[in-house]
């Protein structure tokens, strides 16, 4: 038996925060919440103060001078996280604004220290931190010592068994600030503004004894309270290729027999095509043909007007619950959101197939600052649904360019295991569509360009035309059979 | 706003129940300070002093405007939470008028934070102070 100490992970009641703080929050820790004003500080303190308290272990809430209490309840309130039988009960507001425009951060302690014993709290937030700071330095008071006074509360929040938040303001990360030093965990609220778009951001720079998960990670705050999208954890050991491979048919025989026999379960296929070349309605088809099987799917739909672009038979499947929609208007989507809502859907419907319908219009959906790393958002979310073993199907708008062949406008096409390309081509004055398997990973596949059109019964598959050549150019020439003998 | 007219019959009730049977002016005072005293000490340690300051100022302020027929007397009325200048003020209204102007002070202090933090947060910060088992003001003015 280890004699070691066990150190208890409060769950923090905040969605997707304790995964970030590497499984919850160290109890008895001593910690900084810092960030500019507005972006969330006091809000976190709150929902995870709620979540915590308990009659027998309440929670201290000390306001100093920031925020004025009044307006604090008032704003707080409307969190549907707020309780107001907690007050008094499980919960107590104490007010030091006297004390502390007093200056003396001594009688601050003191204060603090007498309702700490009188309660016996769980946890202890003192907001803001930063106006304990202001008023020692307005005091030329020798003892006012503000690293003196942050190791004392430190050591005595936790000898005393509380949870400890500060919630501080305007700190910069370079400044040696004692508390940095004395805090147990850092977290730090940003928010980034690019352009006309907002995106909040959560890093712990902080956390003793905790794996917590590197890098700024993005949250939003509803009226339900901070919701904190942590990256989807990825299952480390990869279910190997079973043999012989199992497959997933499209709804369109010939293109089942294009792709070696359908589409090898648990693989990414794109479907790069320009415009109007039927690409949602392949993906609808898709979704259709699992739903025939008995598979429950989910698409994705990152359109201005979704309801517009959707095909009756895929608004059937939707309407019937079998086929689940995520169609986030939500403005400044970031990748983990978007993983998170596709992935909660997943598990919703214990889906099999997945669609994302449109790559372009997706990348429209994201945050500008998440549009620089898109091909690397991109392989996190392919990874992230991959790995839950369902078969994902994208569809990429492809602009037509008869003078280089491309699969994708991202340079994303190595990340897909599979790949389906459509083209426009003329022939005789006419505009026909082309399409072809370009990539099927660890499986035989065709190599023709098959011709096809569509129809109210969807995706028609035709023959290939051997008599022309150059069709990926577009303007195809007859090539003449047998000429060159005679 | 049936909630609130519950309040305040909770709110007269309390006073009513604070003056006593017998009321004379003197205890008409001491019952609406002792009612101001409990509210204050309900939510300064909440609010903070300060808080409470100014929302007894903005009652005072409100009630005047309501009610002209008593603005004279809420002029006369220290803006600072003064329980004793509040007292000298009331006794000298004769106990009709003083009781109109206690209820109507505390009523509005009262609606003034529910305006604030809402109906069920002024409830409960407020709670202990209507519950006369929580208070023994009444029987320390009867025994003079």
């Amino acid at each position: 038996m280890s004699t070691k100490v066990t150190i208890n992970r409060l769950a923090t009641g905040v969605p997707g925060l304790d995964e970030v703080l590497g499984g919850g929050l160290p109890e008895f820790s001593f910690n900084l919440i810092a960030g500019p004003p507005g972006c969330g500080k006091t809000t976190l303190a709150h929902q995870m103060m709620f979540a915590l308290a308990t009659p027998e272990r309440p929670a201290l809430f000390f306001t100093v001078l920031g925020e004025p209490p009044l307006k604090m309840l008032r704003y707080q309130q409307q969190f549907d996280f707020f309780d107001s039988e907690a007050i008094n009960h499980s919960i107590r507001y104490i007010n030091l604004a006297a004390d502390t425009l007093a200056g003396n951060l001594d009688e601050v302690l003191r204060r603090i220290v007498s309702e700490v014993e009188t309660h016996s709290p769980a946890l202890v937030f003192v907001d803001s931190f930063r106006s304990v700071v202001l008023a020692s330095q307005t005091q030329d008071n020798p003892n006012n010592n503000l690293p003196q006074f942050v190791q004392q509360l430190g050591m005595l929040m936790t000898t005393w068994q509380a949870t400890t938040f500060l919630i501080g303001e305007y700190f910069t990360e370079t400044d040696t600030n004692p508390i940095f030093t004395v805090a147990d965990g850092l977290i730090w609220l940003r928010q980034s503004v690019q352009r006309n778009s907002m995106v909040r951001k959560m890093e712990i720079m902080k956390m003793r004894g905790q794996p917590t998960l590197p890098g700024l990670h993005t949250f939003r705050i509803a009226t339900s309270g901070i919701k904190v999208f942590a990256p989807a954890a990825l299952n480390p050991v990869e279910a190997p290729l079973e043999f012989p491979i199992k497959r997933l048919k499209m709804g369109v025989p010939q293109l089942d027999a294009m792709l070696g026999g359908g589409l090898p379960r648990g693989y990414s296929l794109l479907v790069a095509g320009p415009s109007g070349s039927g690409k949602s309605i392949l993906a609808a088809t898709f979704l259709a043909e699992g739903a025939r099987n008995g598979e429950t799917g989910v698409i994705a739909v990152f359109e201005q007007r979704p309801n517009h672009s959707q095909n009756a038979t895929l608004a059937g499947l939707i309407q019937s619950g079998q086929v689940g929609l995520v169609d986030s208007r939500a403005p400044d989507l970031s990748i983990d959101e978007i993983v998170q809502l596709l992935l909660s859907e997943i598990t919703r419907l214990k889906a099999t197939r997945v669609v994302i319908d449109s790559l372009s219009g997706f990348e429209l959906a994201l945050a500008p600052t998440f549009r620089e790393d898109f091909r690397e958002s991109l392989s996190r979310m392919v990874t992230a649904l991959t790995s839950v073993g369902v078969s994902v199907l994208l569809t990429s708008e492809l602009e037509d360019r008869y003078t280089d062949l491309r699969f994708s406008p991202y340079g994303t096409a190595f990340l897909t295991d599979a790949i389906i390309v459509q083209r426009y081509i003329e022939v005789q004055s006419r505009l026909l569509r082309i399409m072809a398997v370009v990539k099927v990973r660890a499986s035989a596949h065709s190599d023709e360009l098959r011709l096809y059109r569509i129809d109210d019964n969807g995706l028609q598959i035709g023959d290939m035309l051997p008599d022309q050549e150059g069709l990926l150019g577009g303007r195809p020439t007859r090539h003449r059979l047998g000429c060159d003998n005679g | 706003m049936s909630t609130l007219s519950e309040e305040s019959r909770q709110i007269v009730a309390s006073l009513a129940h604070r003056v006593g049977p017998n009321a004379d002016i003197a205890k008409v005072a001491q019952a609406i300070a002792s009612l101001l005293q409990d509210m204050d000490a309900a939510l300064t340690p909440i609010i903070g002093q300060q808080g409470v300051a100014a929302l007894y100022r903005r009652s005072l302020q409100l009630c005047a405007s309501h009610h002209p027929r008593l603005a004279r007397t809420y002029d006369s009325v220290q803006a600072s939470l003064d329980l004793i200048a509040l007292k000298s003020v009331i006794v000298e209204q004769s106990e009709t008028d003083a009781l109109f102007f206690g209820e109507t002070l505390l009523m509005t202090f009262y609606e003034l934070l529910t305006t604030l933090i809402g109906p069920s947060l002024t409830a409960r910060l407020l709670r202990g102070v209507w519950d006369p088992s929580l208070s023994d003001t009444p029987s320390q003015e009867t025994s003079p």
